[in-house]
């Protein structure tokens, strides 16, 4: 309707350029105040004065018809609104510290909040980008409610065939693999997948075709599909990439397919390349290295699946019994939501309380400085009420002042949470998908929705105080209204609230930087400065046999120690002292073994050559070392670490006890030859057991190669590389690093969010010291006569200042002591992230209470201070 | 003032238009205008000429323009659009309907 759209661009030309037509009004009414005053003076032969003033009265209120002339604009409210508006923002200008400092701690609070807001919106709420996640699961092997690992290809097999549950199931086995498109290999992670892993997904090609269930057959000609960014980075574009051949681990793959643009991992796999996976008939129950996905029928649900999956543990059991005698074995699915989110809601949901306890002291601190600034204000108030503006009128007034700060620290705030998520994505905990977070629309209305909601509650109270008819009269003036008991008592009650949630964030603070320390004085088992790491894959289509690979590390070994400043080098198939891929394995003591069919206890078990030990400095304790005899057909043998041989034979010497190793009961048993120092795998709160298979038994196809350096190790890199070059061209090296890098990073996820929650601690300290601060220097500014007063009568000023501190002191212990109640019951929650801290550790939270109530004491001291230095003469004069 | 008459409520809106039937006019010229056709007997409260001005021109029956009045002032020229005229036969045919029917109430005995 083109009339209606024409009055709403006119309404909104009316609005926008309100000047310009309020002086066309005024033109026109001129205008015809002439013309009328000119007409009456010819018509009624009256003077030009006269005449005006005739015209004026015919015209009526000038000012009364341009109220209704806007009425009839239907702009009034707007009018107002905006008038209330500027209003509240030349009120604000006239204070700018307060306006500021009100400002600035808002935008804190709402930016912080924010962040983890974007945060919390992408990693928890957002989901997986797969259509229908809901539906799918991963299945693990569980053998105890704890113990869950992969499956191996009898499980996907046997699955596959037997199971009733599921629309797709699919598997795919990670790889770090020597990838090469015509250059220089690079090491790479790969994902080899069935067709069903990506059937079940939803996930499907842009180019090309996908991989089908005809290419996971054994002997099939090989293919695979890449990501767009791999096509792009590594093949010359999406569409060249079809067709074209690529050698992963020296195996030739052609390209059939393209994924989309923006799938840059699946299942959290980020690998570039997905070769076809074909499995090999199985001879034995593992190795359990697959990740089976399936997505659920209509009819299935996650407990009806599992029942499926038990009745096929069972099947498959008996048939593989002579590898692996652990009846206790089931395959259990999990929503892979869960899976794939991992401890991600335990430390975001950390950090979201923090940053809501930021945000309410943030509040409450603004709350209360806007009692204050009512108290300055009641005068002009009530001048306004006297003078006829109805309470309505006064309460707009008020709140849109309140809303105005709150939302332009609200605005400042947007700005301080896209940093903070900057922050966030830049140091914050490892979770999945932060990275995909983005300060969004919803955001945005999350920020000013805080904002306004803060602006009404710091508003709130005046405005009721006004409500309820508590409009003083002109003659009791402000003293008596701003410092009125009932709202000196909410300005105290604000003060205890801001330190009752202080107190549970310096807590929290407090343990992880308790329990960080100690992470970090952890003995990594290991001499990490002197050492070098390099990560190696070789074309593993040459180098099938143990033989290939045994002359070529011989080779590149002997290589490697002619540089000169090389002292040793050895090799280790895990990384410490956080390798999240490190080889685990089962194992029966013979002596002492756990009940048939019950779960074998399972440690970190990387395969290492002798030099491994030399190189890294970690000690012989007891036995040997690995030695030239224990070659493929000897007897199996293994080292044990000092903490394994403790647990396990707690009496005796572990050295020559026999176990047998990963349930092969066919397989002669191992024998312990030695014990060495502790080295950490799984993290430096993890485990210190660990064992160790030799090389010389069964190489692994990726390894890290340690190097011990007499001068700094980051010197020798490029000689280590060229020399590992040197003897295979096609060798893939990455992660070449000090050792002092991977140790620092092992402990970058804790001191990262340490940081994190210690800033947010500190923060909210800050600000309770501010509110504590605030209330006793307004107090001492309303009781000037009286503490003159007590000047004048002889009081000492110790008297005045204890007076003070004792007020502010109240406030605080009882803030503290609510807050110590509250800290006591939510830092439970904290457990499982604090390494060798009690959540309820009495020294942190005597030590944190300590610094709370001195910083309080600081804080009311100096307010105190300027009491005691009221001149009490000049007190009464002023009055 | 038993010679002026107040305006019936809704009628000024028709006025109005009928004075810009003929030609465009200023906002005076159009107070003066129903001064002289109703021979001085309807006195039209400027208070209220000018909100009814803007209201015909934001329901797009009139339309507003700057320009020079005879008496060589700029001033601004109200003129009929092609939907004000519709509108004004309708209303001029719906007020003679009604104030037929008044006149013929009255009328009876």
């Amino acid at each position: 309707m083109p009339a209606f759209m024409k009055r709403i661009a006119r309404r909104t030309r009316a609005l926008l350029r309100r000047d310009t037509v309020n002086r066309d009004l005024d033109d026109e009414v001129r205008l015809h105040l002439e013309l009328e005053a000119e007409d009456l003076a010819r018509t009624r032969r009256l003077t030009p004065d006269e005449a005006r003033r005739q015209a004026l009265i015919a015209f009526g209120g000038v000012e009364r018809y341009k109220e209704a002339h806007r009425d009839a604009r239907g702009v009034r409210w707007m009018d107002e609104l905006s008038g209330d508006l500027r209003y509240a923002l030349r009120a604000l200008r006239r204070t700018p510290v307060f306006s500021l400092s009100a400002m600035l701690v808002l935008a804190l609070g709402i930016g912080s909040g924010t962040a983890v807001f974007t945060a919390v919106d992408a990693v928890l709420v957002s989901r997986l980008p797969y259509p229908r996640d809901d539906r799918l699961v991963r299945i693990y092997e569980q053998n105890s409610p704890t113990n869950l690992f992969g499956t191996s290809a009898v499980d996907f097999l046997a699955i596959e065939s037997q199971q009733r549950s599921f629309f797709a199931v699919g598997a795919a086995r990670p790889s770090i693999a020597a990838v090469s498109v015509g250059g220089e290999p690079r090491r790479t992670a790969v994902g080899y997948a069935t067709a069903g892993f990506f059937r079940a997904l939803g996930v499907s090609v842009a180019l090309g075709r996908n991989v089908e269930a005809t290419d996971n057959r054994w002997g099939a000609p090989a293919i695979a599909v890449v990501t767009h960014a791999f096509a792009t980075q590594n093949l010359g574009g999406d569409t060249t990439a079809l067709g074209r051949t690529i050698h992963v681990g020296g195996a030739a793959y052609t390209v059939v397919g393209v994924m989309p643009r923006g799938v840059a991992g699946l299942t959290g796999l980020s690998a570039g390349v997905w070769p076809a996976l074909q499995l090999a008939p199985p001879s034995r129950r593992g190795p359990f290295n697959l990740r089976i996905i399936a997505r659920l029928t209509d009819d299935a649900t996650p407990a009806s699946a599992a029942r499926d999956l038990a009745a096929i543990s069972a099947r498959i059991f008996p048939i593989w019994r002579s590898s692996l005698q652990d009846s206790e074995l089931r395959l259990t699915p999990y929503p892979l939501r869960r899976v794939m989110l991992g401890d991600a809601p335990r430390t975001l949901g950390v950090l979201a309380a923090a940053v809501g306890l930021v945000l309410l002291i943030a509040v409450a601190n603004v709350a209360s400085l806007m009692l204050v600034r009512a108290a300055g204000r009641w005068r002009e108030v009530s001048l306004r009420a006297t003078l006829g503006a109805t309470r309505g009128r006064i309460a707009r007034l008020l709140v849109t002042e309140s809303v105005a700060l709150a939302l332009a620290g609200g605005l400042a705030g947007i700005a301080v949470g896209a940093l903070g998520l900057h922050v966030l994505v830049a140091i914050g905990p490892h979770v999945p998908r932060l990275e995909e977070a983005r300060l969004d629309a919803r955001a945005v209305a999350f920020a000013l929705a805080v904002a306004l909601l803060a602006g009404v509650v710091v508003g709130a109270y005046p405005v009721l105080h006004l409500l309820r008819g508590r409009v003083a009269t002109l003659q009791e003036g402000e003293r008596t209204v701003g410092g009125t008991r009932r709202a000196t008592a909410l300005r105290a009650a604000f003060v205890v609230a801001e330190f009752a949630l202080a107190l549970p964030l310096l807590a929290a603070a407090g343990l992880l930087l308790n329990s960080f320390l100690r992470l970090q004085r952890v003995d990594p088992g290991f001499d990490p400065s002197h050492v070098l790491t390099v990560s190696v894959a070789l074309p593993t289509a040459r180098y099938r046999s143990d033989t290939a690979l045994a002359t070529y590390w011989t080779r590149a070994l002997a290589e490697v120690r002619r540089i000169p400043g090389v002292a040793g080098a050895g090799l280790g198939s895990a990384m410490p002292p956080d390798d999240p891929s490190v080889d685990e394995n089962n194992f029966n003591l013979i002596d002492h073994p756990v009940a048939p069919g019950a779960a074998q206890p399972v440690v970190p078990w990387p395969v290492v050559s002798t030099d491994y030990f030399l190189a890294l400095g970690v000690p012989l304790l007891d036995g040997r070392l690995f030695g030239p005899q224990d070659t493929a057909g000897a007897p199996p043998v293994v080292l044990v670490s000092r903490s394994w041989a403790r647990h396990y034979f707690p009496d005796g010497t572990a050295v020559g006890r026999t176990l047998i190793s990963g349930g092969c009961t066919s397989c002669p048993p191992t024998t312990v030859v030695g014990v060495v120092g502790d080295v950490k795998y799984a993290g430096l709160g993890g485990t210190a057991d660990a064992a160790y298979d030799p090389m010389t038994q069964g190489w692994p196809t990726v390894v890290d190669l340690f190097v011990h350096t007499n001068g700094p190790p980051s010197a020798l890199l490029a000689r280590v590389r060229a020399a590992l070059r040197a003897v295979e061209p096609d060798v893939a090296l990455d992660d070449a690093a000090p050792m002092e890098d991977q140790l620092h990073a092992a402990v970058a996820q804790p001191r990262h969010i340490t940081t994190l929650i210690l800033a947010l601690a500190v923060a909210a300290l800050l600000l309770a010291a501010i509110g504590i601060f605030g209330l006793l220097s307004y107090t001492v500014s309303a009781r000037r006569r009286e503490i003159g007063v007590r000047v004048a009568l002889g009081a000492p000023h110790g008297m005045v200042i204890g007076l003070i501190v004792r007020r502010g002191m109240t406030h605080a212990v009882v803030g503290a002591a609510m807050g110590l109640a509250v800290a006591v019951a939510a830092t439970r929650g904290m457990a499982g992230a604090l390494f060798q801290v009690s959540p309820t550790d009495p020294l942190t939270l005597g030590a944190v209470t300590a610094l709370l109530l001195c910083v309080a004491l600081v804080a009311s001291w100096l307010p105190a201070r300027r009491a005691a230095a009221i001149d009490p003469v000049e007190a009464m004069r002023s009055e | 003032m038993a010679d002026r008459a107040d305006l019936l409520q809704g009628t000024l809106d028709l006025l109005i238009l009928k004075t810009l039937v003929l030609a465009p006019l200023h906002g005076w010229g159009i107070s003066k205008r129903l001064r002289q056709l109703s021979d001085d007997v309807l006195e039209v409260g400027q208070g209220s000429l000018y909100p009814a001005l803007y209201r015909l021109e934001d329901k797009g029956w009139i339309r507003a323009e700057w320009g020079t009045s005879p008496e060589g002032r700029r001033a601004k020229f109200y003129t009929l659009t092609a939907h004000g005229k519709r509108q004004f036969a309708a209303e001029r045919s719906q007020w003679r309907l009604f104030s037929a029917a008044v006149e013929h109430i009255l009328g009876a005995t």
